[in-house]
């Protein structure tokens, strides 16, 4: 690609920004800022996330008994299902979006994405699926109640026979979602691999920026393939059709693998951006280097690899053949290597530093400790043997929760903290932080670590009522549940009133290392505007006294000056 | 990699091997315990596949106690060593690496999970040895014993197991039908698995078995029971509004006492079996169908011998 | 990364600049990605034609190939002509990019009209089992494809009219014509599986 072509007009155009930077309304319109649209979607996700937290809270509600007491079977299946469509759909992907619009260019030294309409637009489009989703609580019949899976047959029963059913919706939300995923993905890894500053070769990018483009990777190839699925789906439900339908010689498995060949991955999509935002917080609150910063950050490919052919490990029992069944489990177990590396990596980073303990890295080493958890009790899913006994009862529950909120959760917590300064201009309350912090981790362990047990005395998963015998653990998991809904009391208080009121922030507060600590606090809408940096040194550069772009005493001076 | 100040130099001090040696050794018989813990963490091991199973879980969890406290280990040990003083400002040790370690801990994962791996394959032949598992696509008009080969080594059998939203009815080659599965002790079953109308899965805890039971296909599987005892079935692939109460007992017994429950059932007349959905759904009907949508349960299967739903269950 | 030009005279490099060309690598991105929705199909056509206890509906033989096969005949050249276009367009000969843009644009109606004709008169609908549903669901899936990719040559057609737009309509051609020949690839592999490929039972 040569583009040597410039129109001159371009370069004299004033670029369009819509908004002053202080007008709060910015955020309520079609603004193509990334900052603005990062901060779009992270406040977006927050609100569903109350939103999947509070169904969440009925569901334990609900269990903390063994009968089904509090609600209506039907009714619990329900919420289940749009709680897990909730937390995944409109709270971690959009959140991650949102770290992806704050950080890529800022990262890179880009003034923007590189579509930045198209950004736009994809955020706008996460409102209408939430819309579209959310309306099925109100519909005859209630909302979509099979699982977040969405298995057929069960799915494509319609009781009700209305052609407006919440499954039709859901199927529907889920499509536009891909949509708008797929719109940022190619956004995002257009900008990667095209809008890096001068001399920000790959080995030069911060392992955030790799993470991203890895996961971003894994929604290109395995969006659509869920997309396929989700078509086939819809027409089984709506227009007759027997893909999956047995009485017409479809094959309901097949949609099992159109899943989960999306779905599996989609778990690192989730997951390497926040072994990014890691990455970043550890090595500044440690003031150290990343340990083998080359290994991390190609680790994040070799994950995205085999993340690629492990799908079936969510189908053992499937009745799939014993060779497939045996691949797999090499091939998943095989994913604990580059993860290793990258926990190992961390740890590396621990030795022999400056620790401090601050909030973001309070919910990093948390989470990093549970990640060790949830990733090790993923192996013993990977087992053939073991999973045909846990699989689908509660230990499956137990970890990925332990993964999906314990860990991710607390990572993109630590990013929140972390980051806060630097795009809000304001400082968060380290003291109210520290209270989320504990609140947050006694009640996860609370939650999640007894459930382990409870599935491996053979308590199926997605049940509104169980066996006595499983009480006690329940009665734990749910109070832990309910430390967690009061956790997010700090937090929301931290967030809004800093933001209102908060002592003014520094250009780097945290004296860290990278391009976006280069910037002012809040950064202008255009980043480095006219002078983008030319970048000399290899990130994390802590204690190594190189400067990391060129002329760095001018960027400096000017972050503070602004 | 230039860098402006290198790492002084320095070989690995002897009392820090001391340490780590301890550490290591400690974390080692720490995780040993762990392990032996383990087979309590399961329910009583009631079949012949259940102690490879326990074997297996024990070896993992004693492998994943010793990743897990090695490393929490070394991250409480920074947090005592490696904080900063309060108003220290100054940087930690500028390391940026060190390819040997990058790949003695690239290496020594690797060849853990793969001989995990090569273990566990070798578990998995051996339990598909104990009940081979096989699947068979059926067309609507076929039946399932025509389409599906036997096991071969099966002393009883095939019952065939229907499942339903939500109900269970076990079939005997002689016509008895049933809402529980008797089994008579260290004889190799073999069932049939059907579903009618979605997907199930037949779950027994105490036996370390989980098979989902596809429609529009018929599974051949085979499981011999080791101890006698009232355990737990339960339907373990979601299925609909009363997925939760789709639950039957199994009862392992003796030969003698098997035999003779077959021969008494046969004379029983046909009742209406097991259902835990109906009731459930005629009192929503009657309190005024509130609630989210769901199909009405299929009519309770008519069995010979409707079981105990309340007798108490060992596992 | 050609962007960064060392030949720019400024210390710091300008922002706006870079903005440049990445139209077309998001294009090509979309493409692939693209491309993975009908690999997903085609695996799952393969596997149900496999597996299936029953494939053919009652009273149905199979398909008829003749009509297809012109119809593949002309969308395959299409890809010919769509490049002559190109073609003619990089040597800035406009009217005969417009030409033989026009012809492409005219030899997809024809194979979009072809395949109404044939769906029209199908003994057998999208609900007669997955024999019916895959087949309605992969040409129609692909028909959609040709119709947007005859809208997009009419979008760039029109733009070539537009004055001083000749920059923009041609990285807008490059993309636009990419995207016939991956319909056409597409088409290729889907009359393969669909036609070529019988199952009689
Ligand atoms: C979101 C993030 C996430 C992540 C990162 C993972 C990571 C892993 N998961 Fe998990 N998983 C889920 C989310 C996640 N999972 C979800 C949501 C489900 C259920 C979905 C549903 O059913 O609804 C699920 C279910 C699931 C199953 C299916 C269970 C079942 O339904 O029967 C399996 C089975 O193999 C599995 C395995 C693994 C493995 C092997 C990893 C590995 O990647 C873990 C690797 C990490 C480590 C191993 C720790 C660090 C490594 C070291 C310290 C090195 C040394 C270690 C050893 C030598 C062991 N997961
Ligand atoms: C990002 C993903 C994510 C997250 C963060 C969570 C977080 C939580 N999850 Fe969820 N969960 C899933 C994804 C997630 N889950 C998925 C995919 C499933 C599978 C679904 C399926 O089987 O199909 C599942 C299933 C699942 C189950 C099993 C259901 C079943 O199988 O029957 C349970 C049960 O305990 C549960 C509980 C919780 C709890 C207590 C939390 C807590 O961590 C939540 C903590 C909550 C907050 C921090 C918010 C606090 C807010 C309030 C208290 C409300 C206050 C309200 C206002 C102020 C308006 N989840
Ligand atoms: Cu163009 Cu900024
Ligand atoms: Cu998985």
């Amino acid at each position: 690609m040569t583009t040597t072509k410039y129109d001159p007009r371009v370069l004299k155009a004033p670029h369009p920004v819509p908004g002053a930077p202080d007008n709060w309304k910015r955020f309520f319109s079609f603004n193509t800022d990334a900052k603005v649209i990062g901060i779009q979607y992270i406040g977006l996700s927050l609100f569903f996330l109350l939103v999947g937290g509070l169904l969440a809270m009925v569901m334990r509600g609900e269990l903390i008994t063994p009968p089904a007491d509090l609600v209506d079977p039907s009714v619990y299946n329900g919420l289940y299902t749009m709680h897990g469509t909730v937390m995944l759909f409109l709270f971690l992907f959009p959140v991650l979006n949102g770290f992806n619009n704050l950080l890529i260019p800022t990262m890179i030294g880009a003034p923007d994405m590189a579509f930045p309409k198209l950004n736009a637009a994809a955020f706008w489009l996460v409102p209408v699926f939430a819309v579209v989703l959310l309306s099925s609580f109100f519909i005859p019949g209630g909302p979509a109640s099979s699982g977040w899976w969405s298995y057929p047959p069960v799915s494509i029963q319609n009781p009700l026979g209305h052609l407006i059913n919440g499954e039709f919706l859901w199927i529907l939300a889920v499509a536009i979602s891909g949509v708008s995923s797929i719109m940022g993905a190619i956004n995002f890894v257009t900008t990667i691999i095209r809008m890096r500053a001068p001399g920000m070769g790959f080995f030069k990018m911060p392992v955030f920026v790799w993470t991203a483009w890895a996961a971003q990777t894994l929604q290109l190839i395995g969006l659509p393939a869920l997309t396929g699925g989700a078509i086939m789906l819809l027409f089984d439900l709506s227009f007759g059709t027997s893909f999956f339908r047995p009485e017409g010689g479809g094959d309901p498995v097949l949609y099992q693998h159109f899943f989960w060949f999306y779905s599996h991955p989609a778990v690192y999509v989730m997951v390497l951006p926040v072994f990014g935002i890691f990455s970043e917080v550890i090595t500044v609150y440690s003031r150290k280097p990343l340990f083998g910063y080359k290994f991390v950050a190609l680790a994040s490919f070799i994950i995205t690899f085999l993340g690629l052919i492990v799908w079936v490990h969510h189908m053992f029992y499937t009745g799939t053949p014993q060779w497939m069944r045996n691949l797999v489990m090499i091939t998943t177990m095989l994913i604990a290597v580059p993860t290793g590396v990258k926990v190992f990596a961390w740890l590396g980073t621990l030795w022999g530093a400056k620790i401090r303990l601050t909030t973001p890295m309070l919910f990093v080493l948390g989470g990093l400790v549970n990640f060790i958890f949830g990733g090790i009790t993923g192996v013993m899913l990977g087992t053939v043997p073991i999973d045909i006994h846990v699989g689908n009862t509660y230990f499956v529950v137990a970890h990925f929760h332990y993964i999906i909120f314990n860990t991710i959760g607390f990572g993109i917590f630590a990013g929140i903290y972390h980051w806060f300064p630097k795009f809000t201009g304001r400082m968060y309350y380290e003291g109210l932080g520290k209270i989320h912090f504990t609140l947050t981790f006694i009640g996860a362990t609370l939650n999640w670590l007894p459930l382990h047990w409870a599935g491996l005395y053979g308590m199926p998963r997605r049940v509104a009522s169980y066996d006595p015998e499983f009480a006690l653990w329940n009665v734990i998991a749910s109070i832990g549940a309910f430390m967690l809904g009061v956790a997010s009391i700090p937090f929301i208080l931290n967030i809004v009133s800093s933001w209102a009121r908060g002592a003014k922030a520094p250009a780097n507060p945290w004296r860290a290392i990278g391009l976006e600590w280069l910037l002012p606090s809040p950064p202008p809408a255009e980043n480095f505007e006219d002078d983008i940096p030319t970048v000399i040194s290899e990130p994390y550069g802590y204690g190594l006294g190189k400067p990391l772009v060129e002329d760095e005493e001018f960027y400096v001076r000017r972050s503070m000056e602004a | 990699m230039t860098s402006t100040r290198k790492a002084p130099k320095k070989r690995l001090p002897l009392r820090l091997l001391a340490v780590i040696l301890i550490s290591t050794a400690l974390d080692a018989a720490m995780s040993f315990q762990v392990s032996r813990w383990a087979y309590g963490w399961l329910p009583v091991p009631a079949s012949t596949a259940a102690p490879y199973v326990d074997d297996l879980f024990s070896l993992e969890v004693g492998i994943g106690a010793f990743v897990f406290i090695g490393c929490v280990g070394f991250i409480i040990w920074s947090l005592l060593f490696s904080r900063a003083e309060k108003y220290d400002e100054s940087d930690g040790l500028p390391i940026e690496g060190n390819t040997k370690l990058e790949i003695t801990w690239t290496v020594i994962p690797f060849v853990i999970v793969m001989a995990l791996a090569f273990y566990s394959i070798q578990v998995n032949e051996k339990l598909a040895s104990l009940g081979p598992k096989q699947k068979y696509d059926v067309a609507l008009n076929q039946s399932p014993d025509a389409v599906a080969t036997l096991d071969a080594r099966r002393d009883i059998g095939p019952i065939e197991v229907i499942s339903r939203q939500w109900s269970w009815e076990f079939v005997y080659p002689d016509g008895v039908r049933s809402s529980e599965l008797h089994l008579p002790l260290n004889q190799r079953a073999n069932f049939l698995l059907i579903s009618k109308d979605v997907l199930h899965s037949f779950y027994i805890p105490a036996f370390r078995l989980k098979q989902d039971i596809i429609p529009g296909s018929v599974i051949s599987y085979s499981i011999t029971p080791t101890r006698e005892g009232r355990f737990r079935l339960r339907d373990a692939m979601f299925s609909g509004a009363y997925f939760s109460n789709n639950q039957t007992d199994v009862i392992v017994e003796s030969e003698e006492a098997y035999d003779s429950w077959l021969t008494q059932t046969a004379k029983r007349p046909l009742v209406q079996g097991l259902s835990p959905g109906t009731p459930l759904y005629e009192k929503r009907l009657k309190d005024g169908d509130r609630g989210w949508a769901t199909v009405p349960p299929a009519p309770p299967p008519m069995v010979n011998d409707p079981g105990n739903p309340e007798a108490p269950h060992d596992a | 990364m050609t962007s960064t030009n060392a030949d720019l005279p400024l210390k710091h490099v300008p922002g706006h600049i870079k903005h440049d060309g990445h139209n077309l690598t998001g294009f090509i991105i979309f493409l692939c990605s693209e491309s993975i929705i009908f690999l997903a199909f085609f695996v799952g056509y393969a596997l149900l034609k496999i597996t299936s206890p029953e494939w053919l509906p009652e009273g149905v033989e199979g398909l008829e190939t003749r009509m297809p096969l012109i119809n593949t005949v002309i969308l395959v050249s299409s890809s010919f002509v769509a490049y002559f276009a190109e073609v003619y367009l990089h040597k800035e000969n406009l009217w005969g990019f417009r030409a033989l843009w026009l012809l492409t644009m005219a030899m997809g109606s024809y194979f979009v009209y072809g395949q109404y004709v044939e769906w029209s008169e199908l003994a057998f609908s999208l609900s007669s089992g997955v024999f019916g549903g895959t087949f309605y669901l992969l040409t129609g899936f692909h028909g959609l494809h040709v119709i947007t990719g005859i809208l997009l040559m009419g979008l760039m057609l029109a733009r070539s009219f537009r004055p001083y737009n000749y920059a923009k309509g041609e990285m807008g051609v490059t993309a636009v014509s990419l995207f016939w020949h991956f319909v056409d690839v597409i088409w290729i592999i889907l009359y393969v599986l669909i036609y070529v490929w019988q199952r009689t039972s």
